[in-house]
């Protein structure tokens, strides 16, 4: 079975994404990084740009950030928008 | 006695007021009920911001920075109210709380700013003198973010500049559709502990969505990377944290102010009701003794006739 991590992309008001995802593209402050199913327990800042983010079934899906803040934690991403 | 005909316009302008009345309590129940889902669909977004911040809040970086410290200038007041009155003693009640907390501060008139979130704060403090930097009006139910982070960047800018040291916003707690408290609330400086506080009470005590769900638990890992620093994190996240406040402290003003109006409607088109079957026994009373009268004077004409 494919490997997945739950992936929340929310705004104050608004919740973008919640769901499961198999990885996630992101612009962080020093670079794009790509997140994986049990990544390390990290916090990063990111930079503008847009987010991609691959689904279970092999569809991806695209969100814009500005000034965001991805957080990890077992098994669990939340970006803050 | 009063005219019959003057009884009969007053029992239909009660019973249309009562109609009006019932109307806006109607309306205000679905409104109430929207802004109560929308505080809660923030709670997610609070909660990690939160536990970000408690993790952060280990290293050296978190004190030194400047949203958290302590510096000399004046206090702003953030003051949530409605536009619109109808809604009981809700308004009022904020008011009266701010300035329990400028008296309670020693501050001057001139040590004060306000921002004034609804018309009814911003007018009362403008009307006795304090200075009211920025006014908001006619503020969506929905609440939209970017209004909200026009607060919070003015905020952000006048701590900076050196112009204020403290904010504090001024807001309607919703407890529940009966109740609802007024309370102040310091946000600049950061204090994490008032974040965990405002965290937890955004969902309300009573009501359907009172329970608390388990996943929402905020669980820190021991080993946490950092990237690229903490300070520039911190750079984001503050102000974000400051913006939940802020958004939140609205939402529930207004969740309480639909309800507050729900509740004066609710008595209002009772009283309406009420005063309106007063006026129709009245109005039965007066015409019978009207048609009472008129017997008694056509069977004494009979008589006299006889």
């Amino acid at each position: 079975m494919q490997k997945t991590f739950h992936l929340v992309i929310s705004s104050v008001g608004e919740t973008y994404f919640d769901g499961q995802a198999v990885s996630a593209t992101l612009p962080g402050s020093d670079g794009e990084l790509t997140v994986l199913p049990n990544h390390e327990p990290f916090v990063t800042a990111l930079k503008n740009g847009t987010i991609t983010v691959r689904l279970p079934a092999g569809e991806t899906k695209t969100f814009k950030t500005e000034n965001g803040i991805l957080e990890f934690s077992g098994n669990r991403a939340v970006v803050l928008l | 006695m009063a005219s019959l005909k003057s009884l009969k316009i007053k029992i239909h302008s009660y019973k249309k007021t009562g109609t009006v009345t019932k109307a806006m309590q109607a309306v205000s129940a679905v409104k109430m009920r929207k802004a109560q889902e929308r505080a809660l669909s923030g709670r997610a977004y609070a909660a990690t911001s939160l536990s970000i911040l408690q993790r952060l809040s280990g290293t050296s970086d978190v004190k030194r920075h400047a949203l958290l410290q302590t510096k000399t200038g004046k206090t702003c007041f953030v003051i949530i109210t409605s536009d619109k009155g109808l809604a009981g003693s809700l308004n009022s009640a904020v008011i009266r709380k701010a300035e329990a907390e400028i008296l309670r501060l020693n501050l001057n008139k001139g040590d004060v700013v306000i921002i004034g979130v609804g018309r009814r704060g911003a007018e009362y403090f403008a009307s006795r003198g304090y200075e009211v930097k920025m006014k908001f009006e006619n503020v969506a139910d929905g609440v939209s973010e970017e209004e909200m982070r026009m607060v919070t960047d003015k905020v952000l800018n006048w701590h900076e500049e050196g112009e204020i040291s403290t904010c504090i916003v001024a807001y309607t707690n919703f407890i529940s559709t009966f109740e609802q408290e007024p309370v102040v609330r310091q946000i600049v400086p950061i204090a994490p502990e008032m974040f965990s506080l405002l965290v937890k009470n955004i969902r309300p005590a009573k009501g359907k969505y009172s329970p608390i769900p388990v996943e929402e638990k905020i669980s820190a890992p021991s080993v946490y990377t950092i990237e690229p620093d903490a300070d520039s994190v911190l750079r984001i996240l503050l102000p974000k944290l400051l913006n939940i406040a802020v958004f939140h402290a609205h939402i529930e003003s207004k969740a309480s102010e639909h309800s507050a109006r729900m509740v004066a409607m609710k008595s209002a088109t009772d009283k309406a009701n009420e005063m309106a079957s007063t006026y129709t026994r009245t109005f039965n009373k007066v015409r019978q003794a009207a048609i009472t009268r008129e017997v008694s004077e056509i069977t004494s004409g009979i008589e006299a006739m006889k």
